[in-house]
């Protein structure tokens, strides 16, 4: 299902989770759940769609098609994301293809982290193009041609999904790019993780304006040492020492209720002046259904 | 300016041969100015090589200061007739320059055997004499108009053409945190111009076709003729 049907929706609220593909392929043994189908297991019918990233953080991992694939055989609803670092403007136009035809009805376009960031530091960065031109261009094809003009036949429908870092300083240069996603295609936001309530608030309060759904983005804060690490390793993202200190306050054995207890309260706060959240659980997805009862957010109209 | 670095010593012995008599040509402009092929160097390597056992049949680095190893007629006029003798005992030529230069070598020596001294680097601007820094990537089509003088190809990252990616932190780039964001620069450029309208319009993806590799250019007072994969394109330099 588009996610596009339920944000069109009156005040329709879309929650959307996210698991990362193995690094390694699916088991030709049926009897073997590989880790991601697990994860999303805790997420079924409690989310709108799911993210399958695409080689997240530059690491080398199983397709985000081929989990995806997965997925939708196991009656969850997948976000295709497609990141333009790997791929050249062939492959990236033949990969949306190529998902459209196995099944996905919603894609994500990004940058993707640099190689940097990964595990293939000396492989050859693509981006042949950015995001905002690889968006125009997938709206093209749904429109019936390719990036070059040509004519294709039985042109793909899907929901055109892009992302947004409130935590960007100058914000000012973000939300323009922001614009120039809307303007070539767009439908719908996720953001980067926010932690910070003062940031996310001087954010949606200027990206409201542009009128297109944005969804909270949100990382479960694990550990104190997660945090110094998100700091230190992942761009774009600062977990501010209050929320370091607080995940930090309980015992191991009490963390995972700690940080839904979190996650929950942020979400909370902010879920009126959004049309959704996209949790980004890192493995935890069997506390996503424990913080959205404590958000008090649920889906509604869609099959469990 | 060609960027060059001096290839590890090490890794220069292991090219030559054992009886290998070597001619080591330098480039008295940007290897020069990089001291990596410059007449001290170029002297400098000869030395060093024949202190590790090499036979040098001679050096030179042709011209005076500023002249390129490039300039293909004063290359040849030099190694073939200045050193004519030297150059004739030689089984090849260690070249302390660019890539260009060490081609600038084969073509003048007629199909000399060449090694490379240098690793060539980057196109940059001399900041400083101890400075040289890449602000162009020679891709073919120049885009700067729209972002005040800056090479988003070259400033940031990963390219990007349309604005920054998420990944800078306090106008830091993801990759380098000691680095500036290109995207930052430029934005911060325009708005201190006051063309932060620059930064609106799309921009289309790159021709690629006019970045092809072997790329070649025909000169004249009256015309430029650059030939890439995109075709010929014919420019008046009158018009």
């Amino acid at each position: 299902m588009k996610l596009n049907t339920y944000f069109d929706k009156i005040g329709g609220f879309v929650i959307t989770g996210e698991v990362g593909p193995i690094k390694g392929a699916i088991p030709r043994d049926r009897a073997v759940v590989p880790r991601c189908a697990q994860e999303a297991e805790f997420l079924h019918g409690r989310v709108h769609a799911i993210n399958v990233t695409d080689n997240q953080s530059a690491v080398m991992r199983l397709g985000s098609m081929a989990a995806c694939v997965g997925l939708k055989a196991r009656g969850h609803e997948p976000i295709y994301q497609l990141t333009c670092r790997d791929r050249n403007r062939i492959a990236l136009q033949s990969d949306i293809l190529t998902a459209y035809s196995l099944g996905m009805d919603n894609m994500l376009f990004l940058t993707g982290d640099h190689i940097r960031l990964g595990d293939h530091k000396t492989t050859k960065p693509v981006f042949d193009l950015d995001s905002v031109q690889l968006i125009k261009m997938a709206k093209g094809l749904r429109e019936g041609h390719d990036i070059v003009g040509n004519e294709i036949e039985n042109p793909p429908d899907f929901t055109i999904g892009a992302v947004v870092n409130p935590n960007f300083v100058p914000l000012d240069l973000q939300l323009m790019k922001m614009k120039k996603k809307i303007d070539a295609g767009t439908e719908f936001f996720q953001t980067q993780a926010v932690y910070d309530d003062k940031i996310f608030d001087e954010f949606i309060k200027k990206a409201e304006k542009f009128g297109k759904p944005v969804q909270l983005g949100v990382v479960i804060l694990k550990s104190p040492q997660m945090g110094t690490f998100m700091n230190k390793n992942v761009s774009g993202i600062t977990v501010p020492q209050e929320w370091i200190d607080e995940i930090g306050s309980v015992n191991k054995a009490d963390r995972k209720k700690k940080a839904a207890e979190m996650m929950a309260g942020f979400i909370k706060k902010h879920k009126s002046k959004v049309q959704g959240v996209h949790i980004m659980p890192l493995g935890w997805t069997d506390i996503v259904p424990d913080i959205l009862e404590q958000a008090e957010i649920k889906i509604n109209g869609v099959e469990g | 300016m060609h960027a060059t670095i001096q290839k590890p010593i090490q890794e220069i012995v292991r090219y030559i041969k054992p009886g290998e008599k070597v001619f080591v040509v330098g480039c008295n402009n940007c290897a020069w100015k990089c001291h990596s092929g410059g007449e001290d160097e170029t002297k400098n390597m000869a030395r060093r090589l024949e202190k590790r056992g090499v036979e040098i049949a001679g050096y030179s680095t042709p011209g005076p200061q500023g002249m390129s190893l490039c300039k293909l007629d004063h290359t040849r006029k030099v190694l073939m007739e200045d050193y004519a003798d030297p150059v004739k005992k030689a089984d090849s030529f260690l070249v302390l320059a660019c890539g260009q230069g060490i081609h600038t070598v084969i073509d003048a020596t007629d199909g000399g055997m060449v090694h490379p001294g240098c690793d060539t680097i980057f196109g940059g601007e001399t900041v400083s004499e101890t400075q040289i820094d890449e602000f162009c990537s020679l891709c073919g089509e120049c885009i700067v108009e729209y972002t005040g003088g800056l090479c988003p190809l070259t400033l940031c990252s990963k390219g990007l053409l349309n604005g920054a990616c998420g990944g800078a932190e306090n106008g830091m780039c993801e990759v380098d945190a000691q680095r500036e964001c290109g995207w930052v620069l430029i934005y911060e450029r325009l708005k201190k111009l006051g063309r932060l309208d620059l930064m609106l319009p799309y921009r289309e993806p790159k021709n690629f076709a006019k970045w092809s590799r072997p790329r070649s250019l025909q000169v004249s007072p009256e015309e430029a003729i650059f030939c890439s994969q995109d075709g010929k394109i014919t420019i008046s330099n009158q018009d």
